[in-house]
């Protein structure tokens, strides 16, 4: 280091010590020539070390934005009762193939810029998705096979699993263990297959878990959400739902939300602002909070493909 | 979530929902005469390129489709796309009872759908052959086979068309005038690093 430094100038030398100061603690000289450096730097008089400087603190010292998400005014947005976004959205929706399409809600909050945000599990009265099929790993011929089953798990058990996993048989969608096989599964060498799809159970992504039964149930007609720049998306129901299906999912929705948004903290205030209801292919409508308006439709007109 | 102004401009789409070819109302329960009984269903089938007179068939659930659902909730429409280029370009309607004069008059008989949902004991079908015609034709066909009422635009509606269709030829105006500003900038900014490289040029000399 001090061979190289010997063969610049000193003004650069500071300058380039600056740029890279971690990178050479191999040699234990280093440190201290570092903080000697340091100090040459700062007394040095050469004004391109010292443009350089303040340029630094200056990018540092930026701005700060608005410490709250900016919220639009909705005056000039028209907002809908729900059967008529409804029928716009069927209208846009014709002829799409009716398993892929789906309504999807977008909740604005009106939140700050910083804290925690929202991110939980929902449980819909009326399921979105068709149900998938989940896989428990738990010791055969316990207490909590039994419940995994009765909570509608397909495959239970340890080495049956196991060996259909090798054999290629991954009738599944899900895969949950229980702590008790996770040695045994472990073993089994199941990463190679499971993992690449997705459904190797690991403490990390939440599928380890003591309480079989309970988390099977969440997973089979659960849906995660989180919120994101102060939205939260998720799909909440399938184009063939009836109204009351829609109304009563959009309710458990925003009952949900509320809750998480008061469990949050003390100090942080989260308040809904805006619910838009969209599809898969059709725009956006603010909702109005209003169920029907005078030209809707009758609700029985608004089912089925 | 965008913009504010970007969805409010994104849901003018709403207004070619509701006006346009394909705003009428399908006789239904309610309204069906003797000459025209109530439909109840609508199945298309149509192939996925536009070789072979598919064309005006897609072109017909893309434009009108959304609007005889909008102002016809209650019918069910399905739409098959196929990538069987030889295969029919077809419309099914349902009827419900009996087919209409008209429907018969203008039906084929020798188009086979196989993707068209099988029709209820009481329902009736009558299958259109829509290779070869525009989706206008295709509409102007169905509007006779059905008994179809058409849905002329409230004047608040035509108001708002013509601001829209006013918007439109302000914004080619303005797209212009826009691409010129930047042109110039550009033109500038490289007259300058020309000229800044004519001064390096020199310095080495």
């Amino acid at each position: 280091m001090s061979s190289l430094n010997s063969l610049i100038p000193t003004g650069t030398r500071s300058v380039l010590s600056i740029c890279r100061p971690p990178l050479r603690q191999g040699s234990m000289a280093a440190p201290i020539l570092f903080s000697y450096q340091q100090v040459r730097g700062k007394a040095s008089s050469n004004p391109q070390a010292r443009g350089k400087k303040s340029k630094e603190k200056a990018t540092t010292k930026k701005k700060k934005g608005p410490r709250e998400f900016q919220q639009v005014d909705l005056t000039q947005m028209e907002q809908f009762a729900l059967c008529d976004a409804m029928r716009y959205l069927r209208a846009f929706e014709v002829g799409r193939e009716p398993t892929t399409s789906k309504y999807e809600i977008h909740i604005r909050l009106k939140s700050k810029r910083d804290g925690p945000v929202i991110r939980n599990m929902l449980r819909f009265p009326h399921s979105v998705q068709t149900e998938s099929r989940i896989c428990v790993i738990c010791p055969p011929g316990s207490r909590i096979e039994k419940e995994a089953r009765a909570a509608g798990a397909v495959l239970v058990g340890e080495q049956e699993v196991f060996d259909a996993v090798k054999e290629g048989r991954i009738e599944f969608d899900r895969c949950i263990c229980h702590p008790d096989s996770l040695d045994a599964m472990n073993k089994a060498g199941l990463g190679r297959i499971l993992g690449p799809r997705g459904l190797m159970p690991s403490v990390k992504t939440g599928t380890v878990v003591e309480d079989v039964a309970n988390r099977v149930e969440m997973l089979r007609g659960g849906t995660v959400y989180r919120e994101r720049d102060a939205v939260i998306r998720l799909p909440i129901g399938q184009l063939a739902f009836s109204p009351e299906q829609l109304r009563d999912n959009l309710r458990a929705t925003i009952d949900q939300v509320k809750k998480d948004a008061a469990g949050l903290n003390d100090r942080i205030t989260k308040e809904i602002y805006e619910v838009v209801l969209s599809s898969t292919n059709g725009p956006g409508f603010s909702l109005n909070g209003e169920f029907t308006s005078e030209s809707s439709p009758e609700t029985a007109a608004l089912s089925g493909v | 979530m965008p913009n504010l102004w970007k969805r409010i401009h994104k849901l003018r789409a709403l207004l070619n929902v509701r006006v346009g070819t394909g705003a009428a109302i399908l006789p239904s329960a309610a309204t069906a005469t003797k000459e025209f009984p109530a439909i109840t269903r609508l199945h298309l089938t149509y192939a996925r390129k536009i070789y072979g007179g598919h064309q005006g068939a897609r072109h017909f659930w893309r434009n009108c489709f959304p609007r005889l659902k909008y102002h016809n909730p209650a019918v069910q429409m399905t739409v098959k796309q196929t990538a069987d280029q030889e295969g029919p370009a077809a419309l099914t309607i349902y009827f419900s009872e009996n087919i209409s004069n008209a429907a018969s008059l203008s039906a084929t008989t020798e188009i086979k759908d196989q993707h068209a949902p099988t029709p209820s004991a009481t329902e009736k079908t009558a299958v259109m052959n829509l290779k070869d015609l525009t989706y206008t034709d295709i509409w102007q066909k169905v509007k006779l086979a059905t008994g179809a009422r058409d849905l002329v635009a409230t004047p608040e509606e035509q108001a708002e068309l013509q601001k829209i269709e006013q918007m439109r030829q302000n914004s080619e105006a303005d797209r212009a005038r826009v691409a010129s500003i930047r042109q110039a900038k550009k033109d500038q900014e490289l007259m300058l690093q020309q000229a800044r490289g004519e001064v390096e040029k020199l310095k080495q000399l």
